[in-house]
């Protein structure tokens, strides 16, 4: 079975920058990707207790490379300022490459 | 003196007493939490349950009445944030994306201070007008609104500055892309606030409740009526939780913004008590109008302003109005604005200052 190389971009954020990384990935006509709600601790300390608008959330979009750059940069560019915002890229392999913008 | 006793009973009803249990529960870090499902579902509850009573009361008094009332409180309303601007801005020099966030959060109203403020109402065997729900629902954006209108403005005010100090050629396209900009932002932001889930529970309450009436609500009374100060209850442990946890942070927001969490919204109270006696409207009434212009909004103000000025800090307007205003609002100033609204409808306005002069020797 041949895997194809694709990249797996993994967000997470604080719940209300969502609207705004599902709108850049609309944007670059990515329709395909996942979300779900995290806690977890980092520099903008303890998160996900309490209030709803407090929690986290991780999206989850497969791309390929060259979609990936533009993406990334946009993320980077528009949100890293004032969200809490981590980002990271990795290498996964897909069956169906055509799935993937 | 009459005003510490009636805030010292209001200490024990069982809605602030569970809600300082729920802030002790967070200081000796219990792991005691309201599940998220139901945390989330109370605000829905409490809203529905309002916007049934103010449907049903509406039915009874008509629209006319409640017109002018409406138009002060959105009148006021944005006074009082440009007014928080100001302060904020000159005097606790903050900078602007914070000065407008802290101004609308202040200059908002809060949905679960109303709530409380029924309850209290309730407790002391006295009603209220059933439109103030109405001006709830209408109060909710409007200062939101003028919040992030100003915000846009300055913005784009500094780009343009700091273009032409640059010496670079501003076409005319910028500009305009400038304004559209900030046009499509506040369609968002209006169309989102306006389609948001409180305004719409509370709006679909309303007419629900005006159509149904006494006879129609008579079969969901034990859900909506009976139920509701034991709901309050449960929802105040989880804000007591987290107004608990937050504690700590209260350090960070400075002593200027602390003072202004306390001493504003007992201003826009006091004042929101005076016009609306002045207004005519009953002893509970200027109660409830007061209080809408006290109260500080935590759970709407965050979904808006996150999206809208995401430059201003969400720990300082949160925790301003969570960890100081509510607690503030519900336990102290509620009493106090009860006396003062008490106090006017009994013996007249003019007699006001002599009184509290009176009642403080």
């Amino acid at each position: 079975m041949k895997l194809y190389d694709v990249k797996l971009l993994t967000v997470t954020c604080e719940i209300l920058a969502q609207k705004n990384v599902i709108e850049i990935l609309t944007k670059h006509n990515i329709t395909g990707y996942t979300t779900y709600e995290v806690e977890g601790n980092g520099a903008k300390g303890l998160r996900g207790q309490g209030l709803k608008n407090e929690k986290n959330v991780k999206v989850e979009v497969i791309l390929q490379e060259n979609t990936l750059q533009d993406v990334v940069e946009e993320i980077a560019r528009t949100l890293f300022t004032n969200f809490a915002v981590i980002l990271y890229v990795s290498d996964v392999g897909v069956l169906r490459t055509e799935k993937f913008v | 003196m009459a005003i510490l006793e009636l805030i010292q009973s209001n200490l024990l009803t069982p809605i602030v007493l569970f809600f300082i249990f729920g802030i002790v529960a967070a200081r000796i870090k219990s792991d005691l939490k309201i599940p998220d499902a139901i945390s989330e579902f109370l605000p829905i509850y409490l809203l529905a349950a309002i916007g049934l009573h103010g449907g049903i009361e509406m039915r009874n008094t008509g629209f006319e009445t409640m017109l002018i009332p409406m138009l002060v409180a959105i009148g006021l309303s944005l006074l009082f944030t440009l007014n928080h601007y100001q302060i904020l801005r000159r005097l606790g020099k903050f900078n602007l994306f914070d000065s407008y966030a802290l101004a609308s959060t202040y200059g908002a109203v809060g949905a679960v201070t109303f709530s409380v403020g029924l309850s209290f109402l309730k407790n002391q065997g006295v009603t209220s007008e059933g439109y103030i729900t109405a001006i709830l629902a209408v109060l909710e954006p409007v200062a939101f609104i003028l919040a992030i209108f100003l915000t846009n403005m300055a913005v784009s005010k500094q780009i343009k500055a700091k273009k032409e100090s640059l010496g670079e050629i501003q076409t005319e396209s910028e500009i305009e892309m400038g304004i559209s900009e900030t046009k499509t932002n506040l369609k968002q932001v209006l169309h989102e606030s306006i389609t948001g889930k409180a305004i719409v529970i509370l709006l679909g309450s309303i007419i629900i409740g005006y159509m149904i009436g006494e006879e129609g609500f008579s079969s969901i009374s034990i859900v909506f009526d009976e139920l509701f100060t034991g709901a309050i209850v449960i929802f105040l442990i989880e804000m007591g939780i987290i107004a608990g946890q937050r504690l700590d942070d209260i350090k960070k927001v400075g002593v200027f913004l602390i003072a202004f969490s306390i001493l504003m919204p007992t201003f826009n109270g006091i004042i929101g008590v005076l016009v609306a006696t002045a207004l005519g409207l009953s002893l509970g009434g200027a109660v409830m109008f007061g209080l809408l212009l006290a109260s500080a909004s935590f759970i709407a103000a965050p979904a808006v302003l996150r999206h809208a000025i995401p430059q201003a800090k969400p720990s300082l307007y949160i925790t301003s109005a969570l960890g100081i205003t509510f607690p503030y609002n519900i336990i102290v100033l509620l009493p106090i604005m009860f006396m003062v609204s008490s106090i006017v409808h009994n013996e007249g306005s003019i007699d006001l200052f002599n009184y509290i002069s009176k009642g403080l020797i």
